[in-house]
């Protein structure tokens, strides 16, 4: 790659830094998209058959221990920063406290009462009214949280899709 | 390093909640699931339905993919979710503007 006539030894590690800023930017909103777009398709089991929302749902658990690995420097920031004031970062860490425990419970449970996806890879498993009711109200109240939780972060969702819109190849932004 | 580290951490979150949720399954006496589902026999009525599975006698679209046909589940998920989202932005516009307007008003 070659530097601009302007770039001096010193603004390197800026550049550099700056990419990778904007790297790691770019895979946080492809992510946070394919998550977006997943349970939406997950949830709407007519649409998808029992088979698609089964393997979408493994995959989405996947995908979810990724985006959390990657958020986890934010989780244990806000857990410490608790007890000070600020309502808003204490009310979405709430929000994604919530969700996290009833998307992982939703996704357990969907495993449990698998009909398709297990008993293809030869595991058979005798679900139980409790986890079948368990998955029903786990992917309401996950419905209900995922667009909250997105919406919690909407000016850097739309700050970082402007900056994505304006971007050219070739332009380091 | 520094990626695994966080992993394990998520993972052991995760297994604590799914450990929970075994838990309440089994304090609620519907402990059914991984916990006797491994160590048991599948029940007469599991396997039966398994079997009409395996043999289409129940359609469960295992092989084709997406209905899509049947747009009308997606797009009430994407109404709720849309909706939802649209409620939560203007409320925390409205509490922006405020905020905003609060601080110009001490300043002047």
């Amino acid at each position: 790659m070659k530097a601009g006539p302007t770039t001096s030894p010193a603004d390197l590690p800026v550049t550099a830094s700056r990419r990778r800023i904007l790297a790691r930017t770019r895979l946080d909103f492809w992510l946070d998209a394919l998550l977006l777009v997943a349970y939406t398709l997950a949830y709407s089991l007519g649409f998808t058959g029992v088979a698609t929302h089964e393997w979408l749902g493994i995959g989405l658990g996947v995908v979810l221990l990724v985006h959390l690995t990657l958020h986890w420097d934010w989780v244990i920031r806000t857990t410490g920063k608790l007890l000070h004031p600020g309502g808003r970062e204490r009310f979405i860490w709430l929000v994604n406290l919530l969700l996290l425990v009833s998307m992982t419970l939703c996704i357990a449970s969907g495993i449990l009462i698998s009909e398709v996806a297990l008993p293809e890879l030869g595991i058979t498993l005798t679900a139980s009214s409790f986890w079948r009711q368990m998955h029903d109200t786990t992917a309401t109240l996950t419905l209900i949280l995922v667009p909250v939780h997105a919406a919690l972060r909407w000016r850097w969702i739309v700050g970082v899709a402007r900056r994505f819109a304006a971007w050219r190849p070739g332009r380091s932004r | 390093m520094k990626f695994l580290r966080h992993l394990t951490a998520v993972v052991l979150t995760v297994a604590v909640i799914v450990g929970l949720g075994m838990l309440w399954a089994h304090a609620s006496g519907g402990g059914a699931g991984i916990g006797s589902g491994l160590r048991q026999a599948p029940s007469g009525k599991a396997l039966l339905r398994l079997q009409q599975i395996r043999a289409g006698v129940i359609r469960v679209q295992s092989d084709n993919g997406l209905n899509l046909v049947d747009t009308s589940d997606l797009i009430r998920t994407c109404e709720i979710e849309a909706a939802l989202a649209a409620v939560v932005i203007t409320v925390s516009a409205i509490r922006r503007r405020h905020r905003r307007m609060r601080r110009t008003a001490t300043r002047t």
